[in-house]
């Protein structure tokens, strides 16, 4: 089944806001995660449930690890969200703004027709539901012969849709025809007004002509890419107190394998942190990973080192 | 007046400081400084007599170079098996599931690295220590060898010259505790998940 997120072109653009490197559009989102195995962290306000932290919706804001990857892969591509508004919004004008609006315009348009899709196909069915009901009331009481009860009845009950809906309730107790249901329907002429979530569609958008800086990632970033590059899902590992939480998969479907900590090759580690750090990782069934880049080696790429520690037992 | 002498008279010395005493020409000739020595006979004798290890071997020069270790280290063989990958986990209970039979566990001779609770170590100083040892150590092994044409056992896979290097991170506090950890070189998932 083909999903709009395929439809996502790349580079994509990652919006710089404030120092933050946020996603706002939705199909670029589910995009990354599911083929590049970049999760982020949602960290907008859900508007139907704006007083709990549990569930948040967009943007998603990427580590600045993450954000260097995908600029380094040439998967995505920093945009100054300010700058480029401000240099694209003055400038609108005569034509521009009057085809801009029209875009607008078209997609409540289309936002319409597809809720008045909807609305008809809903009343469909509750009139094809509520034809069955009465026809086989209608028989009933022809065959008990029990005269006047059956139609108040008629209009007492609702069905379940109705119910469900009850601006979609007709006024009249039994409308008889489909025509009558269409008037009361969506007005599919009027566009509904439109609030997008980016201001520029993911493909149209021009390159930089002065693109910001590559992200500057902490210094855990070659144990991030060394583990990326090894397929697992990486997520912030504060509540662990390491660097990253490590998964073999989706975070969704999986637990995390490794609290995951970044060291400088000659960096001093205490062996009680490693203590510390393994009996943590088994105690929540996690190994404590510890590695880095062999800043001594000579040979190429990927340089990373890691050691995974795991309580013996004994 | 032989009352008083008796309190001027030292304690009968303990068993690890016998081990030291008797250790003392061959640290003289050894590349490491005494302290380690001392640290390697104190972990030595807690997995000797604390838990029940035997074939206890203390190593001063890599068995692939014969260059000096970083630090001594010792290798033995558990009383039983001290590491058991998930995956082979999973293979033998299928296969015990399968064929209604318990398949032993055969322990296997492991690498101990001895450490002290206020040492600092660094990745390079690990990667020394992994790069010096081979994966499984030399010596007698209670494991049977099976010859090439022989089924081979369930789990061999994660066994032996197969499994991932690994040593025990044996780390001394100053009451003399020992704590051990599975030390794996590169990422090898957990146990349980």
């Amino acid at each position: 089944m083909p999903h709009s997120s395929d439809l996502v072109a790349e580079p994509v653009p990652i919006s710089l806001v404030a120092g933050r490197y946020l996603l706002y559009d939705i199909d670029v989102v589910t995009y990354l995660r599911r083929t590049h195995n970049i999760c982020g962290v949602l960290i907008g306000g859900i508007p139907q449930a704006p007083q709990q932290n549990v569930f948040q919706g967009l943007p998603l804001e990427l580590l600045p690890e993450e954000a260097k990857l995908l600029v380094d892969q040439n998967i995505g591509y920093v945009v100054d969200d300010a700058a480029w508004h401000e240099n694209h919004y003055t400038t609108l004008h005569g034509k521009d703004r009057q085809n801009y609006l029209e875009s607008l315009r078209a997609q409540g348009l289309k936002a319409s027709q597809a809720l008045n899709a909807v609305a008809r196909q809903k009343q469909e069915k509750a009139l094809a539901r509520q034809a069955i009901v009465r026809a086989t009331k209608s028989a009933d009481s022809e065959r008990e012969e029990i005269g006047g009860a059956s139609p108040s009845k008629d209009t007492d009950k609702m069905t379940p849709t109705e119910a469900e809906n009850p601006s979609s309730r007709p006024i009249s107790p039994a409308p008889s025809d489909v025509s009558k249901f269409s008037s009361r329907a969506w007005d599919a002429s009027k566009p509904l007004a439109m609030t997008p979530s980016t201001s520029y569609n993911s493909s149209s958008l021009p390159r930089n002509p002065n693109p910001p800086p590559v992200p500057i990632a902490p210094a855990s970033y070659p144990l991030f890419a060394h583990l990326h590059a090894r397929k697992y899902f990486m997520m912030p590992g504060l509540r662990f107190g390491c660097n990253y939480n490590v998964y073999p998969g989706d975070p969704l479907r999986f637990h995390s394998h490794f609290l995951a900590t970044s060291y400088g090759w000659n960096e001093e580690i205490a062996m009680l942190d490693l203590v510390g750090g393994g009996r943590l990782g088994t105690g929540v069934k996690k190994g404590f990973l510890i590695g880095g880049e062999d800043v001594e080696s000579e040979g190429e790429g990927d340089l990373v080192r890691t050691f995974v520690l795991e309580w013996a037992g004994m | 007046m032989a009352r008083t002498l008796a309190t001027n008279e030292l304690p009968p010395v303990s068993a690890t400081q016998e081990i030291i005493e008797k250790s003392k020409d061959s640290i003289e000739k050894s590349p490491h400084p005494a302290y380690l020595h001392h640290l390697a006979t104190q972990i030595q004798h807690n997995l000797q007599y604390q838990h029940s290890w035997s074939a206890l071997t203390v190593h001063t020069h890599s068995p692939l170079t014969s260059v000096a270790l970083p630090r001594p280290m010792i290798s033995g063989l558990p009383p039983k098996r001290a590491y058991i990958h998930p995956d082979e986990q999973v293979a033998v209970i299928k296969e015990e599931h399968d064929t209604g039979k318990k398949i032993e566990q055969i322990p296997e001779r492991e690498w101990v690295l001895p450490t002290h609770i206020k040492e600092t170590f660094t990745l390079s100083s690990f990667a020394k220590v992994f790069n010096a040892i081979g994966v499984v150590p030399p010596g007698e092994s209670s494991q049977d060898e099976y010859d090439e044409d022989d089924e081979k056992p369930v789990g061999h896979q994660w066994q032996g010259e197969n499994r991932q290097k690994r040593l025990l991170l044996a780390t001394l506090d100053e009451d003399s505790t020992v704590t051990y950890y599975i030390m794996h070189d590169g990422i090898v998932k957990p146990r349980q998940n």
